[in-house]
Order: structure tokens, then C-alpha cells, then sequence
């Protein structure tokens, strides 16, 4: 009777994880397909399949540029949010000053910022120091919103880190410096992974804040909102599809490449 | 072996006051060269801020530490010739067993091969086995990380190793080996231990000497033997394990009485005291009793439950209200049984008269 309940359990459970996933990746999965016509407009069932469009975007100048810019974007995003949080992050849980619950407070605010708002609100900030807007202004928005997130990833890292171990590295003769180098930043090295991550991937898909602020220079996520409202072609769905895939596999390259430094660490030094 | 060696390092009215709250307050010591010394105090008596100030993590509010007669107070810790094992251990995790060893010398900038050497030396000291060189400090079991700490902080080569309660997540049997080792290593290496500890029993086990810690004072320094059966207050006799304990006022004459039990009793009579005093009777010094005339002191209770620790066995006596605790050897025979009216009794020279403070 037990067991028959138990096995009447386990079917649905799998039956609801599989509807989540299902859920979660039909999305991108029609996405794909949508890529995959040949013809100009998107009509579904698919009459005829095609990598045609595939090969447009690859050989397009325009995408190339596109491409090159969000990437501008969330690589110069990430190196400047990682310093930023890392540092943030050990003001955020390592140490007790004065003001502490109050950085805390405010820190994590602009997550909270509808983006729209917070974009428009930047473009006017821009505009009265009199800044010209490019791809560098559209840095300094997404940092405004993607340096508390950094944070906040590290400071959970940061948490778990055992305030002795820095103590025992000085009472071992070391300095300030190299406790730094050889305990506190190998330690947190997890934390600031995972930050980095964080960091890129919020930066190359960010829409609202980019909207506002890359003035003449264009980030993909806009220009496939464009191409959207007017002008779509089956190049839309390739790029989106292209862009998820290069998010995957940074995500998952980068989970194995962790993986496989922690393991050749514990198998030798 | 106890304070004939020179000192190496001494304390002068050294106090640490957090806001109004001195959490180490006036303490004067001086440690012998080549000493095993325990502090021991409950959670909260100053004992591990006392050690951070020795280690170099805390700077006293006000006194003197000196170390072989230099004054420390101000020198930081990685510019100390001393070392810790912490509570935590605090190995690194994202360290190997062999490379956990050989930090203070890679700080030192000691070449690699020499490095090595020397851990894999301290290595086999400490019976870790050979193959753990190259291990992930985190893969260790609870006893082996506790060697690695040892191994880490012997590899610093310091004149004194300090100890925060190393051992206290360790299980009893586990710990009962550390204690022996830790001794082992203290007779083969001859550097200064001293150690914290809560459990005075620990505290016995491994040390020259014990000073006992209270609220922030150091309120008696002396031999594990000394500590153990002449305590000068009712605290530190309490501390060492089971002891009965008898509020009594003197009665002069080499005799004291209790109001609660209605009794005098007889006390050696240079214990004779003026102040508020305890008289303090080992469970291992009280007996039973034939007839009250079999010792000099005697009172009649009833045996309400008995305890088998292992080569002795403990039994509650209560007379009155009053709970007394005896122990006698297993083999030594004895009939009484659960509620049985019982006498029991002890020598006057196996009480002591403590303040009762």
C-alpha cells in the first residue's frame, strides 16, 4: 500500500518537474525554431526550414558592431562591479564599522528601482553634467544597478568566511598584503567568480537601462527590441538565440572550469 | 619545574576594558621558559581576550606584557615570535595538509625543497601519515586537522605557542589522546605552552601549572596538585569536578558548625579562617560508616541513588535537605542499598576550609 503510494508519488513529482522545465524552455526553444525559417516572416507551423537567416546575421557588419558594443559594455560592467562588490562586500558582512546597517540598507536600494525609471532617471543626471552619451554612460548606469547585486553575491561568500583565518595568516608572520593575496582572495575566490558572472550576464541582456543611455551607440538587447516593434526578420530570434547560447555556455563553462581547478587541487598541490 | 626557570614572559597589571566592562582586569604573572601553563576560567572569566593580548590580536588598555623582559604591548602579531592554535584551528581551506605547514615559511621566503622537508619531518612527529602531504586540508578528519594546526604552528619555530581551546569540538576519547600527544610534544619540542581551557580537568592533565580565572581576575596560580586540594575559594574547589561543600561559620578551637545541618565538625586547626567560609570534602575523602566513633566526623543520611564511574562508584546521600556525594573504589565491598539509612563520614585532615566567594 506504502510502496503504492510511494511509486504514485514519484510519477508526479516528475510529471511536475517536467511541466517546470517545460515551462521554463518552451520559450527559448520557440525561439530557436522561429530561427530556423527560411522564410521572411514568422508563420508557425514552419513551412520551410532554413539556415539562411543564420548566415545573414553571421556576415552582418551591423551585428558585428552590436555585438562588439555589449560586450564593451559588460566586460568593462564586470571588471569595475567586481572590484566595487568585492570591497563592498567585506563593508557588507566581514567588518562592524559605524553606519554598518545603514551601508547595508542603502547598498541594496537600487535593486529595488523599477529599471525604466532608474534609466530615465540617469539620462537626466547625464544630460545635466552635460555628458555625451555613448557606450560609457550606459556603463555607468548598469554599474549603478549591477554593483549592488555584485555585492550582495559576495557578501554571501563573504559570510561564511572564518575571520580567524585571516588572524592566523598574520600570526604567521605575514603581512597585511600577504594575508590579503594568500588567504582573503583565494578564499573568496568562489564569491568573486560567481559575482563576475552575475556581473556579465545582467550587463549583456540589460534592455531598460541601455535604452535610456548608450546615446548613439547600440547594445543588441536594443536592437532586437527595435527590430521587433518595426521591422522584424527571422535574424531576431537568431540573435536571441545566439545570445542565450553564449550565456549557457558561459555559465556552464565556467561552473566546469571551477570544478576542475577544485578537483586538481585536492587530487595534487 | 615549575617557576625555578627563567621567565619569558611577564604580565604587569595588565587590564582590557571594552566600554565600562574590564574583561581582563589587574592581572600579574609571569610564565617560566620552557612552562606548560593553563588558564582555565568558565566562558566569560577573560581568559581567551588575555590570550589574544599575549598573541598579539588585542592591545591591553593599560599594564605591561613583556617578553624576556621587552615590552610587547604594541608589537603586531605577525612581528611576534609567538604563535597560535586558534579554536577554529582556522587552516586554510583552500590549502593542501602540506601547504597549510608551510606557510610561515613560504612568508619567510624558505626555499620549496627546505619547506617540504621540514613539513614532512613535523608530519611524522605528529603520526600524520606520509601520503597527506599533498591532501586537501578539508578532507582531514577532526583529530588529523588538529595535528596539521600543531604542525603549522611548530613549522613557525615560535619561543611561545599559544592554545585557544583547540580541543574543545573534539569528542572525550579523541581528546583524551590529544591531551597526551599535546603533552608529548611539549616535553620533545621544551617551547612555552599556555593554554586555555574551561575544563580544569584538561587543565590538570597537561600543566605544569594552572591559574584559575574569574570574571576578568586571575584568582589562584599553583600546580595542578595545588589547585586540586587546597583551593583558597569555594569557586576554585568547585571547579575541579564534584566536591561537597558546607556553608559553616568558626567555632573556635579547631572546630566549625553549620546552621543548616545542626552539626559541628572538626577542621585542621591552621585552616581556621575569620571570614565567611565553606567547608569542602572530596566525594573520594568521605566513607561509610559502622558507627559514628569510626571517624571524627559523621552524619546520618539516606542513600538515594548511586552512579558507576567507571573504576568508582558515586553515591548520592542526602541528610536533610542537604545532597552529599561519596565514592568509594569499585572493588572496595559495600552493602547499603537505594533508601537505606547510611552514615557517613571523613578525617578532618581531608577538609579544607575555603572562603566562600
Amino acid at each position: 500500500m506504502s510502496e503504492n503510494n510511494n511509486s504514485i508519488r514519484h510519477i508526479l513529482i516528475g510529471v511536475w518537474t517536467a511541466a517546470v522545465l517545460l515551462f521554463v524552455f518552451i520559450p527559448s526553444a520557440t525561439i530557436f525554431l522561429a530561427s530556423m525559417t527560411s522564410s521572411r516572416y514568422f508563420t508557425f507551423p514552419i513551412s520551410s526550414f532554413g539556415f539562411d537567416w543564420w548566415s545573414k546575421v553571421f556576415n552582418s557588419l551591423e551585428v558585428r558592431a552590436l555585438a562588439l558594443t555589449s560586450l564593451s559594455i559588460a566586460a568593462t560592467v564586470t571588471v569595475i562591479a567586481v572590484v566595487l562588490g568585492f570591497f563592498g562586500a567585506l563593508a557588507f558582512a566581514r567588518y562592524d564599522w559605524k553606519g554598518r546597517k545603514l551601508y547595508q540598507k542603502f547598498i541594496l536600494l537600487p535593486i529595488f528601482f523599477p529599471q525604466s525609471v532608474l534609466g530615465l532617471a540617469l539620462l537626466l543626471w547625464f544630460n545635466a553634467l552635460g555628458l555625451t552619451l555613448s557606450w560609457k554612460t550606459a556603463v555607468l548606469a548598469h554599474l549603478v544597478w549591477i554593483a549592488p547585486v555584485v555585492t550582495l553575491v559576495m557578501a554571501i561568500q563573504v559570510y561564511s568566511f572564518d575571520p580567524s583565518l585571516e588572524e592566523a595568516a598574520t600570526d604567521l608572520g605575514a603581512s597585511r598584503w600577504q594575508t590579503f593575496r594568500e588567504v582573503t582572495l583565494p578564499v573568496l575566490m568562489p564569491g568573486i567568480f560567481s559575482g563576475s558572472l552575475f556581473a556579465f550576464l545582467l550587463s549583456w541582456g540589460n534592455f531598460p537601462l541601455s535604452l535610456y543611455t548608450t546615446g548613439a551607440d547600440n547594445t543588441l538587447p536594443k536592437y532586437l527590441y527595435a527590430k521587433m516593434v518595426a521591422g522584424y526578420t527571422p535574424g531576431v530570434p537568431v540573435l536571441g538565440t545566439i545570445s542565450t547560447a553564449a550565456a549557457a555556455v558561459l555559465l556552464f563553462g565556467g561552473y566546469a572550469a571551477m570544478l576542475f581547478l577544485t578537483r586538481k587541487r585536492n587530487a595534487a598541490s | 619545574m615549575t617557576g625555578t626557570s627563567e621567565p619569558i614572559l611577564r604580565l604587569k597589571n595588565v587590564r582590557k576594558a571594552f566600554g565600562n566592562l574590564a574583561a581582563v582586569d589587574d592581572i600579574n604573572l609571569s610564565i617560566g621558559e620552557g612552562e606548560f601553563f593553563t588558564i582555565v576560567g568558565p566562558s566569560g572569566s577573560g581568559k581567551t581576550t588575555l590570550i589574544r593580548m599575549l598573541a598579539g590580536m588585542e592591545r591591553p588598555t593599560s599594564g605591561d606584557i613583556l617578553l624576556r623582559d621587552k615590552r610587547i604591548n604594541d608589537t603586531p602579531a605577525n612581528e611576534r615570535p609567538t604563535c597560535m592554535v586558534f579554536q577554529s584551528l582556522a587552516l586554510f581551506p583552500h590549502r593542501t595538509v602540506g601547504q597549510n605547514i608551510e606557510f610561515a615559511l613560504k612568508i619567510r621566503n624558505v626555499d620549496p625543497a627546505t619547506r617540504a622537508k621540514r613539513a614532512r619531518e613535523l608530519m611524522q612527529q605528529l603520526h600524520l601519515p606520509a601520503d597527506y602531504y599533498s591532501k586537501n586540508v578539508t578532507l582531514c578528519s577532526g583529530g588529523e586537522r588538529q595535528r596539521v594546526a600543531l604542525a603549522r604552528a611548530l613549522a613557525f619555530d615560535p619561543q611561545i605557542l599559544f592554545f585557544d581551546e583547540p580541543l574543545s569540538a573534539i569528542d572525550y576519547k579523541l581528546r583524551k589522546t590529544l591531551e597526551k600527544e599535546l603533552k608529548d610534544i611539549h616535553r620533545e619540542t621544551g617551547k612555552t605552552f599556555v593554554y586555555i581551557t574551561h575544563s580544569l580537568e584538561e587543565a590538570m592533565v597537561m600543566s605544569d601549572r594552572i591559574g584559575v580565572m574569574r570574571r576578568g581576575k586571575l584568582i589562584q596560580v599553583g600546580s595542578p596538585n595545588e589547585i586540586y586540594s587546597t583551593p583558597r575559594s569555594r569557586f576554585v574547589s568547585e571547579f575541579m569536578g564534584d566536591v561537597n561543600v558546607i556553608p559553616v561559620e568558626s567555632n573556635g578551637a579547631g572546630s566549625v558548625r553549620s546552621q543548616t545541618l545542626g552539626a559541628s565538625f572538626k577542621v585542621p586547626p591552621a585552616a581556621i579562617e575569620s571570614k565567611a567560609q565553606c567547608l569542602v570534602v572530596r566525594p573520594e575523602f568521605l566513607r561509610f560508616l559502622n558507627s559514628p566513633s569510626d571517624a571524627q566526623n559523621s552524619l546520618k543520611g539516606v542513600l538515594y541513588n548511586e552512579y558507576a564511574l567507571g573504576s568508582r562508584i558515586q553515591y548520592q546521600v542526602r541528610v536533610g535537605e542537604k545532597v552529599f556525594l561519596v565514592e568509594k573504589l569499585r572493588q572496595q565491598p559495600f552493602k547499603g542499598k537505594l533508601d537505606d539509612e547510611v552514615l557517613i563520614g571523613w578525617d578532618p585532615e581531608n577538609s579544607i576550609l575555603v572562603a566562600d566567594e
